[in-house]
Formats: structure tokens, C-alpha cells, sequence
């Protein structure tokens, strides 16, 4: 009993983080329309923050690798999805593949193609017993993060002006326009907060691995991506939904599955949202493909 | 305070609209009427900057808004009704209408306008889709008015509305024109709006057919051609 | 029957012989080098049969795949099984069943197995992924490559896992990569103009006015998938029989953008763009690699050694063409059609008198006047609002109806109701007997129900004579009688001078009659038409009309015709139906329509004078 809750508790850890990763790709996705690949990248330079900022304490390198999330989202979309606004989906995607391919390997030169060690606190490696369940502390964190991120999103979206207007951008960009709403502003701000979501996921991840590397984005963004489809496109409950089943699954498949199977346990659990589609094709939740609904 | 000058507007290599002139004063309420097709919402989307104009200009104010941004314009005091209405259907009544809540003022507004259109302050807590066909119209206008645009524009106000609804909807409106709004007024229904406007100007395939105060349009042949087409 | 093809002898003879003349350049240039230069050289070849692989179903379903290097992958694996001696197969992979591991295949047998094996795989893997929709198949391909590399990597004992496989027999030479470059070459190009590529590619067009042509979508893009997936694995068996070494990540992210830079940059729709593009890239990263080892730049500057400058590179190469020549180089066009060698030979196909007979022979139209297209009380409902009510319509072979009304009637509701893209709340549309009430588009139209759409360019990247054609294809036709009857309809709209040209270069009046070619060209027996005169002056609209007269008596459908044009209604129905609010207000002759009170109060509101009639 007490193992099953420890899997739970697990399970709800990893599928928060999964939450987090596939909201900053849905928040960029229901104001542009796009599939932004290049968010992995956004995730792996806030982690490189931390990395190149050690001699900070921890607590001081987090608020940096913030900024550097955010910054680097909102140049990435002055300078390379602008120009490409008006493109069709297909070729947005591959436009964030050429800059996520420059992102990636700009590191690698500037710094080194292979995996850096960051020292993190020694308390996040320690767990903490409830009761006959003992919890790592680092799984606090990721939960409490993402349920702070959720609200303070929450709060963003339903009380303020800026949320309003990013709303009403995301459900008739058009009609937006037409009261006033500029274009613009909305977009970037959506990449900013997006780009702070993903320097969120590249802290916490740094905690659990106590590295960073090049090419530690590709697997968070094409999570982010099956959570996002398997949940129902463009809305921010169904990524949710979909980050929380995905690592979930991840999670339980790593307890349950038998030992041969094990080192296959990302095959298995990349093969679940096809089996999804088959069934849904508009996901779990169902969704427009397009613009779509927060 | 609106001028078109030989506005010409095209979607993909196909010109809709031919070379139209048109004025509206301040505190006029003009009328564009004419068959679908004509071009009337190519003009109307023309003029809010959603398509650039292929020829011709279009003059707010003195300033010319070719080329500019939809935001500029409705920045600028020119807000649009678009036909189909467009309200936000998942946000509710009172979000919408703070969309349109903008600029100096802008409190004292609401409580005019929540005066003026009672049963959106009934409703204010509702998701907007939940609204009928009316008041959805009603929404809309509303949220066009908070901005306390100077030039208001309406695409089909009275499209798809049954006529006791119609009915409410122009009593709003004749409303708005006694406390001076300035107008512009789209709509297929011609005898009403001829009725309603100062002056109206009747459009087919892409040209003004006809132009003229209420008395002069309402025996106008030009008119019924303009619709039904040519006569036996 | 001569004369009458898609493309000119020249056009066909430079599309083939041009790529492949380029590909025996580089084969001459690399087989004249050092042995580094010479694997260089092979590796590049190899790339342009995966490139290939990736032009077949991205070029010409319009859909980004990014999973193709995963049948690249499996390929090899394949190909290196069957290749590896047997004792250094026990020795990398002992899981292998021992019939694999001793087989010790030729180079040419293991590419096919390997070949065969990968398009397996694809046809396996693309059966659920091509019901998914155009943006879930990119992200669900991306994901298929992840799985791919996490099996590869883990299941040590049969691929040698993470570390990969070594001492592949390198059996690939310059030469026999150029053979099968140009085979690839060869077969893109066959699909390309096949009558499913031409399918696949309407789709790429228009995907909604493909399905109202009865294409099955995700059948097409099946088989493309299937292909590219055999040419993809093929690639991959041959460049690892160069390299001689195998791992997980041989062809994964890495070799997926670059692919990909290879294509775009060379025009995804060309198989010609495919070869330039795989040649420059494949150039370009060398030079760039030899960048990276470090350089002397005049002997007086040296960069230090910076492995990932040459995936900046490409990066930013890619980056660059997706803002500003998303077509390509090429532009998506082949060798053929570039204006450069269109303007030795005036594309005109040559018609003499005696084919017209033969093709009017050849081509029998149907005047059966029997059946009828029925719709009994059409209801339809959406957001409350209640679009149709009860509507009744009926359409004879034959005969030409107008159906009118003002804006927000319900006249484009009952059209997608009678052609299937709404499904009605009540009521049944019976089409020459037959209930195909709530029937998929494509089925109404292999039962003889074409529509045209609002003001839609057809397929502007094909030409005239292909564009109709698909239409012919759509309905199951085979490719040469669909030829044959493009020819004979375009002739008949008097649009055969400009078969060849580009579909979307034509004026707008063209471009609608051409719309009605394509709709034709389903030989359909009710043809509805969604306001063919938008948009066109007074002349094209004459012509329009001529030309509807002339289908109505050559090829006996029945016409439904949606216009706000009344005029153009008026002139060229003898029979109108009028729409207000969801209920038929009058149906009669354009006269009693116009004179009729009711229908004028719908139009112009009450209180109009009806006496200034007179």
C-alpha cells in the first residue's frame, strides 16, 4: 500500500513536469497557430544558466536561468518566427527545427558537445518521510512549482487585462485586432511566458540530473508535443491533462514493467498517443486544429 | 470624416470592389446597401485594415489608413461591427465588453452603456455564447460603443435576427444616431436602411449604382435592378 | 493516341535526363578522387536516395514528415545483418535468430531485403499515423524516430545497442550509388505523375476539393509513405555498406535536419530540387566539416576546432530559405518545366482533327435523362440557429435550376447538405434513387454528384490538363483514359491552348471555367455550382455563361446553380428556387420570381413599392 502511494506521488511528480513543458508549447500554440520545436532549446539554454552562472548560490542562478528563458523566447520570436507569421503550420515547424538546430549546436561550440555536471542543493537530493512513505524532496518542488505555475497562470489569464486580451487573441486573433489589441504584443508576451515555463522545466530538471547537455531538450519538447496532441490541441486543460497521463504512464511503466522491458520504456510510452489517435484523432479532448481555444 | 477615394480591393488577383467614392460626415448615418457580392464587407474590411486596398485610399480623419495595422485604426476611433457578430464566445458578457472598454473615461462608459443595452447587465456573468442571436448583436454593438469611437460600422446588423428582433436592434441604433454618433451602416435589407440613414449609396458588382437621400432612392429603379437583376 | 500529353517530349526527356546527367557528374568527379574523397562522394549519392525517399511522400502530400530516417535506420540494420560475416555477427549481435546471422548476402540482395523490410515497416507504422490529421502526423512521425532510436539503443543483444555495429563489409562503391541514385530518381518520378501521385498531390493542392473529387486522403498518402519508407531504408543500407559503421545515432536528429535542409532547399516538390539540394547541401557540409576540423585561413588565421559549426550552418541555411524562398531553388518545379527550358519548345499539345474525332468517340457522354436529384425536407440546426427548414429541391439531368436568396438564406448550407460535407438533422437527399443522405463527399461523387467551391484556385502548382485530370483519376479512372477525357473536356470549354500551363496563372474567369472542367471531368450527373461569377466582368461572365449552356447539352447533367449574380441567373436558368431564411419562398420561372411580392420584400424588406415595376 504504502508503495503503491510512493508510485503515485512519483507518477504525479514526473506528469507535473510533463504538464508544465507541453503548457508552455499549447500557450505559444493558441496565439500563433504554431508547433514551436525549438522550445526544447529554451528549456536547455535556461538549464545552461545554471551551468554558467555556479558560482552564484543556487537560489540566485534560478532567477537568472528565468530571464535567460525569457529572453531568449522573445528574440527567437522577433527574429525568426515573424518573418514566417503568415506561412502555413508545416513550414513554421520546420522553421523552429533550423533555429532549435542553431540553438543546439551554438551551445555545443560555445561550449562543449558533452554533458556538464552543476552542482544543486544538497537538499533537493534528500527525501522527506510521511508517514511510511518517504517522498524526495525535489518531487515536492515540481509539484508545488506546477501548481503555483498553474495558478499564478491562472490568475494572468482570467484576471488581467493582458490575460483577457491574450484569451480573446487566441479564440478570433482577427476580431482582437479590430477592438485594439495589437498583434504584437500579444504574441510576444506569449513567447515570454512560454520561455518562463520552459526555464522552469530546465531548473527542475537540472535538479534531478544535476547536468545539463546540448541536446537535453529533445526528448522534453517532443514530450511536450504528444502531451499537447494526445490531449486535444490548443488548450491549456487538455496539455495539462495530457503532460499528467504522459508521465503517469512514464512513471507507472517504470515500476511495473518487467525487468527485460525496462530499457524500452520510452518506445512504449511514444507508442501510447498513436494508439490514442487511432481512436481520437483530435485527442483526448478533442480540439480545433488551427487557432484554437485557451 | 470618412472619404473613400476610387477605393479599389482585390483578394487574390480578383478586384471585388471597382473605383468607389463615398463621404460620411460627422453625425451622418449612411447606408451601403446592395446584393451580396457587391462588395459592401470587401470595403468594410478594407477600410478596418484587414486587407490592404489594391488602389485608392481611404481617409479617416485626414489621416490616410492604407497600410495600416487593424489595431491602429481601431485605436484611432474607428470600430467595427463585423458581420456575424464575432463576440468571444468563451469569454463571458462582461469580458467581452471590457475588451472594448478603452481610453479615458472608459468607466463612466460601461455604466452608460449597461444602461442603454439592460439585458447585458442581466446577463454580465455569462459565457457570451449562451447568449441569443439578439442579444449577441446587442453584445457586440456594446462592446463597439465602449471605446467611444467616432465612427461606428456596422456589417449586417440585422443579419439572420428575426424582425420583431430587427426592431430592437434599429431602435438602439436610431438611439445612438440622436446622441450623435456618426454611422456607418451596411446591409442587404434596403428599405429599412434607406429608411434609417440620411443618405445611402446602392452597390452591385464591385460599383455604386445609385446614391441619394431617402426620397430620391425610394422610386429608384436602379434599385430593384441593383437586387433582381435585369427586368423583362 | 498521340499527341495529346501531360507534358511535352522535350519537357519529359529534360525532367528525366537531367537529373540524372547531373547525378553521372558526380559519379565521373568522385570516381576520378582520392578514396576519402571517393566515400565522400558515395555518402552524398546515398543521402539523395533518402532525400529522395523524403520527397516522395513530403514533396507531394504537402505533409512534413520527420520519422523518415527512422526506416534509414531500419534499413541498415536490416541491410547489416545480412552482410555482417557470420563470426562477427555472433560476436556484435548474438540475440540475432542464426539464419539472419549467417546469411552472408550480396550488396544488391540485402539493399532490396533491406528495402522491402523498411517499406514494410512504413506501410505497418503509416496505417494509423495517416488517419491523423495534417499537423498530429509530424509529431507523431517525430515521435516513431524516438521510438526507433530507444529500441535500437536497448536491445543490445540483437543491434549491438548504443555502440552500434563495425566491420560492415563496405561494398558500396561511387558507382552502384549512382546506379541506384539515379534508380530513385527514377521511381520518384514515376509516382510523382502516376495517376495516386497526381491524387496525392490534389490533396497537397486543396485537400477539401480533392475529397468533394472522391480522393481518399489518407489512402494516398499510405502509399507514398510506403514508398518513401522503401527508399529511405534503401539509403540507409547503402551508406552504411560505405562508412562500414552503424550506431543509433547514425541517422537520427542530425541526419533529419539535414535531410530536410537537403529538400526544402531544393524544392520539396521536385524531384530535381531533391538531387540539387542533396548535392549542394551534401557540398556545403563538407566544406563546413573541413571548417570545423579547425582551419588556416591565408595560412595566417587558424580556428581552432568547433565539431557543430557545420550543424549552424545548415541551420541557418535552413532558416534562411524558410523566410525567404520557401519554394526552393527550383521553385517545386522539374527539370522540365523550368522557363529557362520551357521557352526552346511553346507548350501547346497538338490536337489534329482526326484525334478530336477519335477522342469524341472514345469518350461517349451520357444523356440517360432518367434519375433525378432529390432533397425532401432538408433540416439543419447549429448554435440555435436554425439554418434550414424544410427544403424540398429537385434537379433533372439536363436541366439547369437556380437557386437564390438572400445573404444568410441557407443556400451554402443545402449545398454542403446535398454534397455531403453537412450532415442534415432531418430530412434525405436521394440522388437518382439512391439515399446518400449525410454520404461522404467522396462517395457522392463516384455516385455522379460533383460541386465547385467559392472563388478556389484549382490546384495552382498543376497544370490545366492535370488538374482536370485528377478529376478523372479521383473517380477510379485509370491514368491514360483520364488524360483522354481532360482533353475532350477542355476542349470543349475552349481551354485546350492552355493544358500545359500552370493552373494558377491563369485569369480568374479561366480559372472558374477550369473548376468546372475538373468538376466535369468526374463525369458527373448533377453538377452544383457555388457562385461561379464572382468576381468576373461583364465579358467573362457572358462566356461563363455560354460555356454552361454548352454543358448542359454536351454533356446532359443537371445543373444547380448558386448565384447572387441575378442577372447571370435570369439568363441562364429556366427554373429558380428562392431561399429566405431557411424556406423556400418561391420556385418558377425567373419572371414570376422577379415579380413575386414575397421575394421582393425578402431582398429589399416591406414596404417597397412594388408599382415602380412598371
Amino acid at each position: 500500500m504504502a508503495d503503491l502511494i510512493q508510485n503515485l506521488i512519483d507518477a504525479l511528480a514526473l506528469g507535473s513536469l510533463y504538464a508544465l513543458i507541453a503548457l508552455g508549447i499549447t500557450l505559444v500554440y493558441t496565439v500563433m497557430g504554431m508547433m514551436n520545436f525549438a522550445h526544447g532549446e529554451f528549456i536547455m539554454l535556461a538549464a545552461y544558466a545554471l551551468y554558467v552562472f555556479a558560482g552564484l548560490p543556487f537560489a540566485a542562478a534560478v532567477p537568472v536561468a528565468l530571464l535567460t528563458g525569457v529572453l531568449i523566447a522573445v528574440l527567437v520570436e522577433r527574429v525568426a518566427f515573424r518573418p514566417v507569421r503568415s506561412a502555413d503550420l508545416s513550414a513554421q515547424l520546420v522553421t523552429s527545427l533550423a533555429v532549435a538546430t542553431i540553438l543546439q549546436n551554438t551551445v555545443s561550440v560555445a561550449v562543449n558537445a558533452r554533458a556538464q555536471s552543476v552542482r544543486t542543493p544538497a537538499a533537493i537530493s534528500e527525501s522527506t518521510t510521511l508517514g511510511s512513505v518517504s517522498v524526495p524532496n525535489l518531487e515536492f518542488v515540481t509539484v508545488g512549482l506546477t501548481a503555483i505555475v498553474l495558478g499564478g497562470l491562472g490568475w494572468l489569464l482570467y484576471r488581467t487585462r493582458t490575460g483577457l486580451a491574450m484569451r480573446a487573441a487566441a479564440e478570433d486573433f482577427e476580431m482582437a485586432r479590430l477592438l485594439g489589441v495589437r498583434a504584437d504584443r500579444v504574441i510576444a508576451i506569449a513567447f515570454a511566458i512560454s520561455g518562463a515555463l520552459a526555464a522552469a522545466v530546465g531548473v527542475l530538471i537540472v535538479l534531478q540530473t544535476g547536468q545539463v547537455s546540448p541536446t537535453m531538450g529533445l526528448t522534453p519538447v517532443l514530450i511536450g508535443f504528444v502531451a499537447v496532441v494526445i490531449g486535444g490541441f490548443g488548450r491549456m486543460v487538455g496539455a495539462v491533462a495530457g503532460g499528467l497521463l504522459l508521465g503517469a504512464l512514464s512513471s507507472l511503466l517504470g515500476v511495473y514493467l518487467p525487468d527485460g522491458l525496462v530499457p524500452f520504456r520510452d518506445a512504449i510510452v511514444f507508442t501510447f498517443p498513436v494508439l490514442i489517435l487511432i481512436f481520437r484523432p483530435h485527442g483526448l479532448l478533442g480540439g480545433e486544429i488551427g487557432r484554437a481555444r485557451v | 470624416m470618412l472619404e473613400l477615394r476610387q477605393l479599389r480591393v482585390g483578394y487574390g488577383g480578383i478586384e471585388v470592389v471597382h473605383g468607389i467614392d463615398l463621404l460620411i460626415g460627422r453625425g451622418e448615418a449612411v447606408g451601403l446597401i446592395g446584393p451580396n457580392g457587391a462588395g459592401k464587407t470587401s470595403i468594410l474590411r478594407s477600410v478596418c485594415g484587414l486587407v490592404p486596398p489594391s488602389a485608392g485610399e481611404a481617409v479617416f480623419e485626414d489621416r490616410i489608413l492604407n497600410g495600416m495595422a487593424p489595431e491602429q485604426i481601431a485605436r484611432m476611433g474607428l470600430a467595427l461591427v463585423p458581420e456575424g457578430r464575432h463576440i468571444f464566445k468563451t469569454l463571458t458578457v462582461a469580458e467581452n465588453l471590457r475588451l472594448g472598454a478603452r481610453g479615458a473615461a472608459h468607466e463612466g462608459r460601461m455604466e452608460q452603456t449597461l444602461e442603454r443595452f439592460p439585458i447585458l447587465r442581466e446577463r454580465s456573468r455569462q459565457r457570451a455564447d449562451r447568449l441569443s442571436g439578439g442579444e449577441q448583436q446587442q453584445l457586440a454593438i456594446a462592446r463597439a460603443l465602449l471605446s467611444g469611437p467616432k465612427l461606428l460600422v456596422l456589417d449586417e446588423p440585422s443579419l439572420g435576427l428575426a424582425p420583431r428582433m430587427i426592431d430592437v436592434i434599429y431602435e438602439l441604433l436610431q438611439g445612438l444616431r440622436d446622441d450623435g454618433v456618426t454611422m456607418l451602416l451596411v446591409e442587404q435589407n434596403a428599405t429599412r436602411t434607406i429608411d434609417f440613414c440620411d443618405r445611402c449609396a446602392v452597390l452591385s458588382t464591385g460599383r455604386v449604382r445609385a446614391q441619394g437621400l431617402r426620397s430620391e432612392l425610394q422610386r429608384n429603379p436602379d434599385l430593384l435592378r441593383a437586387y433582381l437583376g435585369r427586368q423583362p | 493516341m498521340s499527341g495529346v500529353r501531360f507534358r511535352s517530349r522535350a519537357s519529359l526527356a529534360a525532367s528525366l535526363l537531367v537529373p540524372l546527367a547531373l547525378i553521372a557528374i558526380v559519379v565521373g568527379v568522385g570516381a576520378g578522387g582520392t578514396t576519402s574523397f571517393q566515400g565522400t562522394v558515395t555518402l552524398i549519392l546515398c543521402n539523395l536516395v533518402i532525400v529522395l525517399g523524403l520527397q516522395v511522400f513530403v514533396g507531394n502530400s504537402g505533409v512534413y514528415s520527420f520519422g523518415q530516417l527512422g526506416f534509414a535506420t531500419a534499413g541498415a540494420y536490416v541491410a547489416a545483418f545480412l552482410t555482417l560475416p557470420a563470426a562477427f555477427a555472433l560476436l556484435q549481435t548474438p540475440g540475432l535468430p542464426h539464419f539472419i546471422a549467417d546469411a552472408d548476402l550480396g550488396p544488391l540482395v540485402s539493399t532490396l531485403i533491406a528495402a522491402a523490410a523498411s517499406g514494410l515497416l512504413a506501410l505497418v507504422v503509416g496505417l494509423p499515423l495517416m488517419r491523423t490529421s495534417t499537423l498530429a502526423i509530424p509529431i507523431s512521425t517525430f515521435a516513431f524516430l524516438l521510438v526507433v532510436y530507444n529500441v535500437v539503443a536497448n536491445w543490445d543483444r540483437v543491434t549491438g545497442g548504443s555502440g552500434g555495429l563495425v566491420s560492415i563489409p563496405a561494398t558500396t562503391s561511387v558507382e552502384s550509388a549512382g546506379i541506384w541514385a539515379g534508380a530513385a530518381v527514377l521511381l520518384a518520378l514515376a509516382f510523382k505523375w502516376s495517376a495516386s501521385g497526381y491524387r496525392l498531390q490534389a490533396t497537397r493542392e486543396d485537400e477539401v476539393a480533392a475529397r468533394s473529387l472522391g480522393i481518399n486522403v489518407m489512402r494516398e498518402r499510405l502509399i507514398a509513405f510506403a514508398i518513401s519508407g522503401v527508399l529511405c531504408g534503401a539509403g540507409g543500407a547503402l551508406a552504411v555498406h560505405q562508412s562500414s559503421v552503424l550506431n543509433p545515432t547514425t541517422f537520427y536528429f542530425a541526419a533529419t535536419v539535414t535531410t530536410m535542409t537537403m529538400l526544402v532547399i531544393g524544392g520539396a516538390r521536385s524531384v530535381f530540387g531533391a538531387v540539387i539540394g542533396a548535392i549542394a547541401i551534401g557540398m556545403v557540409n563538407e566544406v563546413l566539416r573541413g571548417v570545423e576540423n579547425g582551419a588556416n585561413l591565408l595560412g595566417v588565421i587558424s580556428i581552432g576546432a568547433a565539431p557543430g559549426l557545420a550543424a549552424i550552418g545548415l541551420g541557418l541555411i535552413l532558416l534562411a530559405t524558410m523566410v525567404a524562398m520557401p519554394s526552393g531553388l527550383t521553385g517545386g518545379q522539374e527539370a522540365g518545366e523550368l522557363r529557362w527550358i520551357c521557352r526552346l519548345r511553346p507548350a501547346k499539345p497538338t490536337t489534329s482533327p482526326s484525334t478530336r474525332g477519335v477522342l469524341a468517340d472514345r469518350v461517349p457522354v451520357e444523356r440517360s435523362a432518367e434519375g433525378a436529384l432529390r432533397a425532401a425536407g432538408i433540416s439543419l440546426a447549429f448554435s440555435g440557429l436554425h439554418v434550414l427548414r424544410g427544403i424540398d429541391l429537385d434537379l433533372h439531368p439536363g436541366e439547369a435550376l437556380g437557386l437564390v436568396g438572400p445573404n444568410g438564406a441557407g443556400k451554402t448550407t443545402l449545398v454542403n447538405v446535398l454534397s455531403g460535407f453537412q450532415r442534415p438533422d432531418a430530412g434525405a437527399v436521394v440522388l437518382d434513387g439512391a439515399d446518400v443522405t449525410g454520404r461522404s463527399p467522396a462517395r457522392l461523387a463516384r455516385h455522379g454528384l460533383a460541386r465547385t467551391f467559392q472563388a478556389a484556385l484549382p490546384f495552382p502548382q498543376l497544370s490545366c490538363l492535370e488538374s482536370v485530370a485528377v478529376g478523372a483519376m479521383a473517380v477510379g479512372t485509370g491514368r491514360r483514359t483520364a488524360v483522354a477525357v481532360a482533353t475532350d473536356v477542355l476542349d470543349r470549354l475552349n481551354l485546350l491552348g492552355q493544358a500545359r500551363r500552370p493552373a494558377g496563372s491563369l485569369p480568374p474567369g479561366s480559372q472558374r471555367l477550369l473548376g468546372v472542367a475538373r468538376a466535369l471531368a468526374t463525369r458527373p450527373r448533377y453538377l452544383l455550382l457555388d457562385e461561379p461569377a464572382a468576381g468576373l466582368n461583364e465579358v467573362e461572365r457572358e462566356e461563363l455563361i455560354a460555356i454552361l449552356r454548352k454543358v448542359l447539352r454536351d454533356f446532359g447533367c443537371g445543373v444547380l446553380l448558386i448565384e447572387h449574380d441575378m442577372g447571370m441567373v435570369m439568363e441562364f436558368c429556366p427554373r429558380v428556387q428562392v431561399l429566405d431564411d431557411g424556406i423556400t419562398l418561391r420556385t418558377g420561372t425567373p419572371e414570376e420570381v422577379q415579380a413575386d411580392p414575397a421575394v421582393i420584400e425578402a431582398y429589399l424588406g416591406s414596404s417597397y413599392p412594388t408599382a415602380v415595376n412598371a
